[in-house]
């Protein structure tokens, strides 16, 4: 009986590790997450592993930024000159 | 602090009276209105597509329906998160379009690898670009919408909110796709090699 309460708290807790570094769960939430963290390795392993995956995607703000080509705007151009066009070839000016 | 899209004070009155004009036809204005945008769209949607020709595709598109579409605006959202979420939905059409072709999303060296900062040492700069390689991969490997919600809060550095909109799904919805998109991400890359990175 015991047995099955800890798998099911254990489940419990690993489900819901990545709200927990978010700050996503409420506090009596929070804090049934760690305190099966402290006497869990797999989930404490858990969240110090989003933590860094965290860290690491965040890291990735760092890299050069993107920029658009300068080619960007030539379909919307083209639309705008082609309608601008049949405005003005149309009887009604 | 995560970078938002909203703007704020003078610029936010800027951008009312350029929606304004865009609306009126003024296609100058509309430009103006969007470049502000491009680099960050783009560069979501390469994340999304992976290869620098389609993401110019997708955003040339999307830009195009963006300015087609600016009558019917009607400023519930901001400018930046209507455009960001007309370029996800053009994404999703391209991608859509690759499945039934059967291709997958291609991550080469003309994709996504991208420069790292300057300022790290040459073994700490291997070590990282081989881990960002692995994100790279294991987000390639996700669903559209687990990887649209990981590239938007995660990689974007979104608030909730403001990428929820841009999926267009509500938030908890959108924290559902999030949460489980780190799982995936989280067991393809490895906890030991999560846990071996350079801080």
């Amino acid at each position: 009986m015991r047995f099955f309460r800890r798998v099911d708290e254990h489940a419990w807790s690993r489900s819901r590790l990545s709200p927990y570094i978010d700050g996503d769960l409420s506090r009596r939430e929070r804090l049934r997450v760690q305190l099966h963290a402290e006497h869990c390795p797999e989930c404490s392993r858990g969240i110090r592993a989003l933590r860094a995956l965290l860290r690491l995607t965040e890291s990735m703000r760092a890299l050069e930024p993107e920029h658009a080509p300068a080619s960007i705007f030539d379909r919307v151009r083209a639309d705008a000159n082609s309608t601008a066009r049949d405005g003005a070839r149309s009887p009604e000016g | 602090m995560r970078p938002s899209l909203a703007v704020g004070g003078t610029a936010a009155m800027h951008e009312g009276t350029l929606v304004s004009r865009a609306q009126a036809g003024d296609v100058t204005a509309f430009e103006q209105l969007a470049s502000a945008h491009t680099d960050r769209v783009y560069a979501v949607v390469l994340r999304l597509v992976g290869d620098r020709g389609e993401a110019e595709d997708v955003v040339q598109e999307a830009l195009l329906r963006a300015w087609r579409a600016i009558g019917q605006f009607q400023r519930r959202a901001t400018f930046a998160t209507w455009l960001h979420r007309i370029a996800v939905n053009e994404a999703n059409r391209a991608l859509g379009r690759r499945a039934q072709a059967g291709s997958s999303v291609p991550i080469d060296d003309e994709g996504l690898r991208l420069s790292a900062p300057p300022h790290q040492g040459p073994a700490r700069t291997a070590e990282r670009g081989e881990l960002r390689r692995s994100l790279e991969l294991a987000i390639a490997e996700l669903a559209l919408p687990y990887r649209t919600a990981l590239v938007l809060r995660d990689i974007e550095g979104l608030s909730t909110r403001e990428a929820a909109a841009i999926a267009g799904v509500g938030e908890a919805a959108f924290k559902s796709r999030l949460h489980e998109a780190r799982t995936k991400v989280r067991a393809a890359i490895g906890d030991a090699a999560l846990l071996a990175a350079p801080g």
